[in-house]
């Protein structure tokens, strides 16, 4: 079954008088354990499909299924739990709590969902060990290069087991070192735990190691290449 | 940094208001319990017409009927009769327009806390044993008859050296050694001439005290109208002088003996003009003054309220002083929050979409604001009141010394002196209120921070 299902979906936003058609009748399915990248140039409607696909924001028309659930039915309260339960995000900008460790930046979610402390904290060693940060469990973001902070946040974005993670730019802000270690954990994560990725990027090194490569122009699919 | 500086203006602005409160408290219920303790008491009889003509024969004839009904009144505890007589007080060079009250002199005491109000050095409250008549009077009119001068004597220069007043001051007054004058203005007048501005606005006052000076048993001449409405009067030695924080009350009022009063006069032993008594409190005056009244309907009877509305008008002006007070703090407070918690919206906008992008509910980002705007004025509103309550029982102990405004303070009947004070109660309500304004004003920006939409609140917008 398909983790992520896409049905001609719409997303048209009026810009003073004229519409914006941001996503223009796509249709996409992702399996589990994909590692797909969007691409297209700037205003393609990347960022607007992962909005879409993360239930930050419904479409005009369409319908969008994560795990067999249809979004467009969830009530936004329902929602919230929905995204909490099932998506992990990460960000460009990392969007760590500056005030919070690395540790407490992960286990945050964790917390929010009440697991046990034992559990959280086990998970959150799990984790940091994953990223190759297990040593940092203390530092705060200000600490943390930037390369560190994107790789606290794909932690944070794992914790509670989401279906898939949804990564907009996220090795925009990093050097070539810290954006190629990043990407390294993360096709470990997926070739040894099957976690789905799916990336929006401009950065030929994501499309590189990409299984799937999605292109968008003008909000629409051009092409879908699958690569062996 | 910035919860830091937050927290630190609302303490700073709820101290400075909560003290401000409890200086002008003390100014006022200082003024009240002077009014009441050494001037008025609680509560007045009088002849019917005793107040309007003042005439000696508008006499409380049947004084023991007036006690018993005062002592009979629940709440009054002390009783005694006055004889008030207008006259005019003279010396060899000034007179002076007084009332002279004919006091029993040990109930007084036990009354009143004017005998303790006797500047050290001037005599006694009535204790020296002389065959002379004796009167207790106000520094003010000693001044006015001339009995108190300004004389620079060596003790004087000595206590001035003692005070730290610079030398070459000293130096400048010593050369005013061995003059004698007459009056406040002439010695004023004198070291004006000597001294630069600056030193006499920084030691004028310390140089007049220090030049004081009082003749023990200075003899005044008191003159008045017996019963019989022919003029009499008498010598007097000055048994004492008092000091309080009315001018007005020291310069008009001087207390002599009922007896050598009653036996100059000829009024009849047991009358009286002026019956006078105490009560257990301040505030049971209203409920006692219509059972008095209803008792004693042939006379007139006032309590101190009535007798100095200006009082108590004040005194019940203090009460929405304090709410007008309490609403420029918390508008001040409310503002501070406001502004704070908006710019921590502005500021974490992009956390903020985070949070509701991995899974914050609504309500969970609503109470993270709420929580931290309370968290921010309880945490300031405390501290400002821990704070007022340190400097309020350091300053009630040692007082704050406003000596180069008490000329005008003093003609109001103020203390220059003020020991500030403030209820419990106060502390209490303004500690709810505080808190009430804390959650109240966390609303607007925790509704400013609901209303973000994740997806741009993400991009930082």
């Amino acid at each position: 079954m398909a983790v992520v299902e896409i049905n001609n979906v719409f997303k048209f936003y009026h810009d003073t008088e004229v519409e914006v058609k941001a996503i223009n009748g796509v249709t996409l399915s992702f399996e589990k354990g994909d590692f797909a990248v969007i691409v297209g140039p700037s205003g393609s409607g990347k960022t607007t499909l992962l909005n879409l696909v993360g239930g930050l924001d419904q479409p005009t028309g369409g319908e969008i299924l994560i795990a067999g659930h249809r979004l467009s039915e969830l009530r936004p309260s329902e929602l919230i739990d929905f995204r909490m339960d099932h998506v992990g995000f990460v960000f460009q900008s990392y969007n760590l709590i500056p005030v919070l460790t690395a540790s407490e930046n992960i286990g945050f979610i964790m917390n929010l969902q009440k697991w046990p402390k034992e559990k959280r904290i086990a998970r959150t060693d799990e984790l940091l060990s994953s990223v190759g940060l297990s040593e940092r469990h203390n530092s705060r973001p200000s600490q943390l290069s930037g390369g560190q902070q994107q790789r606290v946040a794909v932690a944070r974005a794992l914790a509670t087991h989401p279906e898939f993670i949804l990564a907009d730019e996220p090795t925009a802000n990093l050097d070539s070192k810290s954006a190629e270690s990043l990407l390294d954990i993360m096709e470990k994560l997926n070739h040894e735990e099957g976690m789905t990725f799916i990336f929006s990027t401009h950065d030929v090194r994501v499309m590189k190691r990409a299984h799937r490569v999605i292109t968008l122009e003008d909000g629409k699919v051009v092409s879908d290449e699958k690569k062996e | 940094m910035r919860s830091l500086i937050v927290i630190a203006a609302v303490a700073i602005g709820i101290f400075a208001g909560v003290f401000l409160m409890a200086a002008m408290n003390s100014s006022v219920v200082q003024r009240l319990d002077a009014a009441v303790n050494e001037e008025l008491s609680h509560i007045q009889v009088n002849n019917k017409d005793f107040r309007s003509s003042a005439d000696i024969q508008n006499i409380i004839s049947d004084y023991p009927r007036v006690v018993a009904a005062l002592e009979s009144t629940p709440g009054v505890t002390k009783v005694t009769g006055r004889m008030i007589i207008r006259g005019i007080a003279s010396t060899a060079t000034k007179s002076s327009g007084v009332e002279i009250t004919g006091v029993n002199v040990e109930k007084e005491k036990e009354m009143f806390t004017l005998s303790g109000k006797l500047i050290p050095g001037t005599g006694s409250y009535f204790e020296t044993d002389t065959k002379f008549n004796t009167a207790f009077i106000g520094e003010k009119l000693a001044k006015e008859l001339n009995i108190i001068r300004y004389i620079i004597t060596p003790e004087a220069i000595t206590s001035l050296r003692e005070k730290g007043i610079p030398s070459n001051v000293v130096s400048k007054v010593e050369t005013l050694q061995g003059q004698r004058y007459t009056s406040d203005k002439k010695f004023v007048k004198a070291y004006e001439k000597i001294l630069a501005p600056g030193e006499i606005k920084k030691y004028g006052w310390k140089i007049k005290e220090a030049a004081w000076s009082y003749r023990e048993g200075s003899k005044i001449i008191l003159s008045f109208l017996d019963i019989t409405n022919n003029q009499t009067g008498a010598a007097f030695r000055v048994s004492g002088i008092f000091r309080t924080n009315n001018d007005m009350f020291e310069s008009l009022s001087l207390f002599v003996p009922i007896d050598e009063l009653r036996q100059l006069t000829g009024m009849k032993e047991g009358t009286f003009h002026r019956v006078i008594a105490r009560l257990e409190d301040n505030d049971i005056t209203d409920d006692a003054t219509p059972v008095i009244r209803e008792k004693l309907a042939d006379y007139e009877v006032l309590n101190w309220k009535e007798i100095q509305p200006d009082l108590a008008m004040i005194a019940d002006f203090m009460g929405q002083i304090y709410a007008i007070f309490m609403i420029i703090i918390l508008a001040a407070l409310a503002f501070g929050i406001v502004n704070t918690m908006l710019m921590a919206v502005l500021e974490r906008t992009r956390e903020l979409g985070m949070l509701m992008a991995i899974g914050m509910n609504r309500r969970k980002i609503f109470m993270m604001i709420m929580l931290e705007s309370i968290f921010l004025s309880i945490v300031g509103g405390f501290a400002g009141m821990a704070v007022s309550e340190i400097v309020i029982a350091i300053t009630g102990k040692t007082g704050i010394n406003l000596m180069k405004y008490s000329e005008g303070m003093e003609a109001m009947g103020y203390s220059a002196h003020l020991f500030p004070t403030i209820d419990a109660q106060f502390f209490v309500t303004t500690t709810i209120l505080i808190v009430l304004t804390g959650i109240i004003s966390a609303i607007y920006p925790a509704r400013k921070a609901l209303k973000l939409n994740p997806v741009e609140a993400i991009r930082g917008e």
